[in-house]
C-alpha cells in the first residue's frame, strides 16, 4: 500500500439526474482511485447534507443521490439550485478528506470449491494459459483482492488484483443461467455471482457463502473497498457448508 | 381490511411503490412503478400516502374479484376497469361492494395501470420498499408476479381522509364522488415528445448524430421491458471512442451501445453501466416513458439540467397542493 500522504484527492462534478450528481476522481482502475472514492464515500456518509439519500461508489466515480425537495429547502446549503447546493457542499468537504484514515485491513475469506461441476471452465482456463488446474487454483487463491465496485446484479463484487497470468476473455456466448456463488474470470477481473443470472464470465469455482440476502441489514456480503481472498475447499466441505 | 382475489393476472402484474432507494451501492435496483405519476395519483385520490403500494398491471386481460367492500382508485393508460358493462372511472375514489368481478379491458393509449387500495396493499417491506424485483425474487407479493388465485389484502391502518371517504361512499352499489383528479393537467400536450438533459458523454457523439437524436423519431423495439427499452432508429455514431469505466446509472439514463443503438434504462435497471450516455430523461417526463409500449414512436427535445430541476420542483409543488386540497375537503 502506498503512503497515504501522497494521495491528493480531487474530483470534477457532473449532473446525473434531478436526483443525483456524480463526482469523477479520474479515468483509471487503480488502488489510488479506489482509495479516493472509498475515502470520500466514508466521509459523505459520516457527514451527510439535508436530503442525502445514498451514495454509489464505482471504479473512479462516486454518485450521490438526494431528495431535491429537502435540498432546495435547506437554507444552510448555499446555491441557486439543488445541483449547486449539493456541489458546493461536496467541494467544501473535500478539504477535510486528506486526513481521513483508510478502511480496515481485514481480509474476508471466501471458501471456494474449484473445478468440476463447481467451476466448469477451470480446465479451459488452465489450458489457455498452459497451466495445470492446480496452478490456476494456487494463483487464484493466493492473491489478495480488492472490491472495486458492486454492480450488475445485487451484491455482485468486481474484484481487482488477480494475477495477470489468469487474465481470460469472456465466453463467446454467455450462459443462460449461472448458479449462485459461482466464481468467474473476465479479462483482468474476477468476481462472484450472487444470484442465478445469465453471464459470460469463465467459471472456475463456486462458494457456498450467500453473497446476497435481502433479509440481512447489509444484504450484500461485500462492499467496495473490502479486501478478499479465496480459500480452496473440497466438494464435501462445499456440500456440508451450511450444516 | 379489504381483499381481492386475482382471477386472471394479465401479462405482468406486480406490486410496486415508489422504489427502493437506499441499497443502490449494493446494486439493488430502484424498481417501483414505471409510471410513478399515475401510481401517485391513484393513491392521492383515496387519501393514501403517495408511496403506498399499488398493483401495476401491464396492458389488459386481467380480472379480479372483490372479497370485501373496497375503496380503490386507479390511474394509468394500460386498461380501463369495468364491472360487467359499467365503466369504473379512473383517477377518482371508488367504492366497490364485496363480490364484484372487475375486468381490465384494453386501452390502446398506453401500457400500465395502477390500482391503489385504502391503506395500500399489505405485503412485507423488503429493504425499505414493497416493490417487486423479480430477478432477485425480492419484495412485492412473494417476490413474483401475481397469479390466478392469489389473494391480496390491504393494510389495516388508513389515513383519516381515507376513512372518511370510505364511510361517505359506502353503499350497496359501485359509488364515486363527482370530483376526480385530472392527470392530464400534469402532462404535456404531446406525450410522445420526451424532454431530456444532455448527459456527461454527450460530446462523445458525432454532431450529426446529436442532430438526429434531437429531431428524428425513435421506436421502442420488441426488446423492451421494466429494465429498459431498446430504441430503433438512426444509429448514434461516436467521435470519441474511449472506453467508459462502469459508473452509476439511473432510470431515465439513455445509453448508446457498441452498434450505435440507444437503450433507455427504466425502473429495474442495473445500478451501474459502462456504455456512454447521451442523455438523461427529465424526471417529469419519465412517467410518460413508463406508459410506452413496443412500436411506439417518440421524439427527444433537449432542456438544461436547471430547467429540468425547476420542472421537477414545480411538479412536486402541484402534487403537494393537490394532496392538501383533498385532505382539507374531508377534514
Amino acid at each position: 500500500m502506498q503512503p497515504l500522504t501522497d494521495i491528493k484527492p480531487g474530483f470534477s462534478i457532473y449532473y446525473l439526474s434531478e436526483h443525483a450528481i456524480t463526482l469523477e476522481f479520474g479515468h483509471d482502475i487503480s488502488e489510488d482511485m479506489l482509495w479516493q472514492v472509498s475515502n470520500f464515500n466514508t466521509l459523505i456518509n459520516q457527514v451527510p447534507f439535508a436530503g442525502f439519500i445514498t451514495s454509489v461508489p464505482a471504479y473512479s466515480t462516486l454518485s450521490i443521490f438526494y431528495d431535491p425537495i429537502q435540498v432546495i429547502k435547506a437554507e444552510e446549503l448555499p446555491g441557486q439550485d439543488c445541483f449547486d447546493k449539493v456541489s458546493n457542499y461536496l467541494r467544501q468537504l473535500k478539504s477535510y478528506s486528506d486526513t481521513e484514515s483508510p478502511s480496515s485491513n481485514d481480509v474476508i475469506i471466501i471458501p471456494t470449491c474449484y473445478g468440476g461441476k463447481y467451476g466448469e471452465d477451470l480446465d479451459e482456463v488452465a489450458a489457455l494459459h498452459q497451466l495445470s488446474a492446480d496452478e490456476v487454483i494456487k494463483l487464484h487463491s493466493e492473491a489478495i483482492y480488492k472490491v472495486y465496485m458492486i454492480g450488475f446484479v445485487p451484491g455482485f463484487a468486481y474484484l481487482g488484483g488477480m494475477s495477470a497470468q489468469l487474465a481470460t476473455p469472456r465466453k463467446p456466448t454467455p450462459r443462460k443461467t449461472i448458479p449462485p456463488g459461482s466464481v468467474g474470470i473476465a479479462g483482468q477481473q474476477t468476481g462472484i455471482y450472487p444470484l442465478a443470472t445469465p453471464g459470460g464470465w469463465q467459471l472456475i469455482g463456486r462458494t457456498p457463502l450467500p453473497l446476497f440476502d435481502a433479509t440481512r441489514t447489509q444484504p450484500a456480503f461485500l462492499k467496495a473497498g473490502d479486501q478478499v481472498t479465496f480459500t480452496p475447499i473440497d466438494p464435501y466441505q462445499f456440500e456440508h457448508y451450511r450444516h | 381490511m379489504m381483499r381481492i382475489r386475482i382471477i386472471k393476472p394479465g401479462i405482468l402484474s406486480t406490486i410496486q411503490d415508489l422504489g427502493r432507494n437506499h441499497y443502490l451501492s449494493q446494486a439493488v435496483p430502484v424498481s417501483g412503478a414505471m409510471d410513478t405519476l399515475s401510481a401517485r395519483i391513484a393513491n392521492i385520490a383515496i387519501g393514501n400516502n403517495d408511496n403506498a403500494s399499488v398493483i401495476e398491471f401491464t396492458y389488459a386481460d386481467a380480472e379480479f374479484m372483490t372479497e370485501t367492500d373496497m375503496l380503490i382508485a386507479y390511474a394509468g393508460d394500460g386498461a380501463i376497469l369495468k364491472a360487467g358493462e359499467l365503466i369504473i372511472p379512473a383517477e377518482k375514489s371508488v367504492f366497490i361492494p364485496a363480490y364484484t368481478s372487475i375486468q381490465l379491458v384494453n386501452n390502446p393509449t398506453g401500457s400500465r395501470t395502477y390500482l391503489a387500495v385504502a391503506g395500500g396493499w399489505d405485503v412485507p417491506e423488503v429493504l425499505g420498499s414493497r416493490s417487486t424485483f423479480i430477478t432477485a425474487s425480492m419484495g412485492g407479493f412473494e417476490g413474483r408476479n401475481l397469479r390466478a388465485g392469489d389473494t391480496l389484502s390491504s393494510k389495516e391502518a388508513v389515513n383519516p381522509t381515507t376513512a372518511i371517504l370510505f364511510s361517505l361512499l359506502k353503499s350497496e352499489n359501485i359509488t364515486y364522488p363527482a370530483w376526480s383528479i385530472a392527470r392530464r393537467m400534469f402532462l404535456p400536450t404531446d406525450t410522445k415528445r420526451i424532454r431530456v438533459v444532455p448527459a456527461h458523454e454527450f460530446s462523445w457523439f458525432h454532431g450529426l448524430a446529436i442532430v438526429n437524436f434531437l429531431s428524428l423519431p425513435y421506436t421502442l423495439s420488441m426488446n423492451s421491458n421494466r429494465m429498459g427499452y431498446q430504441l430503433d432508429g438512426e444509429p448514434i455514431t461516436r467521435i470519441i471512442k474511449n472506453d467508459l469505466l462502469s459508473t452509476a446509472v439511473t432510470p431515465g439514463t439513455i445509453q448508446v451501445t457498441g452498434n450505435g443503438s440507444m437503450v433507455m434504462l427504466m425502473a429495474d435497471c442495473q445500478t451501474t453501466g459502462g456504455y456512454p450516455r447521451i442523455a438523461q430523461v427529465a424526471a417529469v417526463d419519465l412517467p410518460l416513458c413508463g406508459q410506452l409500449k413496443s412500436g411506439d414512436t417518440i421524439y427527444f427535445e433537449d432542456i438544461s439540467h436547471q430547467n429540468a430541476e425547476m420542472l421537477y420542483l414545480e411538479r412536486e409543488e402541484e402534487l403537494q397542493q393537490l394532496k392538501d386540497a383533498i385532505r382539507q375537503k374531508y377534514l
